[in-house]
């Protein structure tokens, strides 16, 4: 019996008098994908970025392949080669080709010689079909190719879990579906992701667990049938029909 | 890269690259300055490659000369007359002004980066850094060079290996002087420019595994220095007239020279003015060398010149 590769054990986070995580507990296996939903403000962000402790959490714990990553004495950039992050916000480094940008965590941090790392982000950029922008500045490439980019450059690092902070937020409409068609290809090579988005219908195709968190707490949870079609709780329905009108 | 500041700066700078200056006149102007200064240097130091050390290339008599013969433009054939005899031993105040400004920025930015990353993303180093800054700049630059030259006597301290690099060590207290004081204000321009650079770079750079050091190293600093060239060759100009200040402590740099000369023949705004035309050429060669940098380094979508 092999431990969940992710364990979150009732974590607690504040900022100042806002309290925006209560006692969050949580597993994933290998392969999981689990997809956190709810109001902005509802905490889905913070407990993404407490996993890879971009944010420190108040109290609780986190587990990740059976080993404990909250505690002063953990190597938070050992913890972060294993965890890759992909933001709202795409943060590609501005003054770095997509190449550079994918090269530089193999380079720098895995230690890879130039050619090698060189190797793995073409290898990257191709996996998410930008193989001929790999010389393109983060300015020349349009919105969805950056996300693109940033899913490339999080994965050359070969991570055991991938965090998704809605990763198509920033997007125009149209330039949505090829970051989900990405993100799905991701799902059938078996990675274990954790995704925070509104894209319901990404969410109700690929989950294999759903999240609604509300004021910081796990309003409610399950497979994405039992969610979208038979909720328990008033706030998950009204949450679910608001954010489907609006994308419909 | 919203900051008001920084983006004023750098619609400044798009509208003085707009202007269609002369620009064939000042390639030709920086041309023969610098042909004539570089050859000037050649003669001086081989020994008289081609003149005599410290004789004008043309003699001044036939320039007045030249005058006699038109007399309606005699003033400027005398003025002229005027500048080629003294042109020769400005020059070599020139090379020292170029060598204390050139030394000093080098060194200073070598130390105005760890300063400016300090401040930026240190803890205690942070104070450590703004004290030092603040102790630089809140102080004349001729008391820090008295202090070092005079009150240390730092020509007792010039290491062997550097002794006789030049005739007079009061050019290693200068240097000393202006790379501890240009360092201070660097880290100001550079620290500004570090606080550009939107802060989901250095993030990003965390989330794949780079320490700060690294994340600061590989990610902030490539484009915070970027952003910092236009302030950055402000303080190049600054410094380029600040050397002149290595004369009170006896560096025969271009001030001095000028200052010894005019005392000598009382011409002092003839002299003056020829000096003037000397560091107007330097200060206007730096600045059109610091644009091509600018635009050598610039990075599509990055700072003025990527857009």
């Amino acid at each position: 019996m092999s431990d969940p590769l992710l364990r979150v054990e009732r974590v607690s986070k504040s900022y100042g008098d806002e309290q925006v995580l209560r006692e969050i507990s949580f597993e994933m296996d290998r392969g999981d994908v689990t997809v956190l939903i709810g109001p902005s403000g509802s905490g889905k962000s913070t407990m993404l970025r407490c996993v890879n402790r971009l944010t420190e959490v108040d109290s609780g714990e986190i587990y990740l392949d059976g080993e404990r990553v909250t505690g002063p004495d953990v190597d938070v950039n050992e913890l972060r080669r294993q965890v890759g992050m992909v933001f709202q916000d795409f943060n590609l480094f501005a003054h770095l080709t997509a190449r550079g940008n994918v090269m530089l965590g193999p380079r720098q941090v895995l230690g890879l010689s130039k050619e090698e790392a060189r190797r793995r982000a073409d290898e990257q950029l191709a996996l998410v079909g930008l193989a001929d922008q790999a010389d393109s500045y983060p300015a020349e490439l349009s919105g969805g190719q950056k996300q693109r980019v940033g899913i490339a450059r999080a994965l050359a690092m070969e991570p055991k879990l991938m965090l998704f902070d809605e990763p198509t937020s920033a997007l125009d409409p149209e330039l949505i579906g090829e970051v989900l068609e990405v993100m799905r290809d991701l799902v059938e090579r078996g990675m274990t992701m954790l995704v925070v988005t509104h894209e319901m219908s990404f969410a109700r195709s690929v989950a294999s667990e759903i999240m609604f968190l509300d004021g910081g707490r796990i309003v409610e949870r399950g497979p994405p049938e039992q969610l979208f079609e038979r909720p328990e709780h008033d706030r998950t329905a009204t949450f679910l029909r608001r954010i489907t009108q609006l994308h419909s | 890269m919203s900051e008001p500041v920084a983006d004023a700066v750098r619609e400044g700078e798009t509208a003085t690259r707009t202007i269609p200056a002369g620009r064939p006149l000042v390639v030709l102007a920086g041309g023969l300055f610098w042909g004539w200064l570089l050859l000037r240097w050649l003669n001086d130091w081989l020994g008289g490659l081609f003149v005599p050390r410290g004789e004008p290339f043309v003699s001044p008599e036939a320039v007045e000369a030249l005058g006699a013969a038109v007399p309606a433009l005699r003033g400027l054939f005398d003025s002229t007359a005027f500048a080629v005899t003294y042109l020769p031993a400005l020059s070599a105040g020139v090379w020292l002004t170029i060598v204390l400004t050139a030394t000093s920025i080098a060194l200073g930015f070598v130390l105005a980066v760890p300063l400016s990353v300090a401040r930026v993303y240190g803890r205690w180093t942070s104070y450590l850094s703004l004290a030092y800054t603040e102790l630089l700049r809140g102080t004349p630059l001729l008391a820090q060079l008295f202090v070092i030259y005079y009150g240390l006597n730092f020509v007792q301290y010039v290491p062997p290996l550097l002794d006789g690099v030049f005739a007079n060590n009061a050019v290693w207290a200068a240097i000393v002087g202006f790379t501890l004081n240009s360092a201070a204000y660097q880290a100001e321009y550079i620290r500004s420019a570090l606080l550009s650079v939107e802060s989901g770079q250095l993030t990003a750079g965390r989330a794949i595994g780079l320490t700060k050091l690294q994340a600061i190293r590989y990610v902030v600093l490539p484009q915070g220095l970027r952003f910092a060239i236009p302030g950055w060759t402000n303080e190049l100009i600054y410094l380029i007239k600040y050397s002149s200040l290595a004369a009170f402590i006896t560096v025969p740099e271009l001030f001095q020279r000028t200052n010894a000369i005019a005392s000598d023949n009382f011409r002092y705004t003839a002299m003056f003015s020829l000096a003037a035309l000397l560091y107007l050429a330097l200060v206007i060669s730096a600045s059109r060398l610091m644009n091509a940098v600018e635009d050598r380094v610039a990075i599509p979508g990055l700072g003025a010149r990527g857009r």
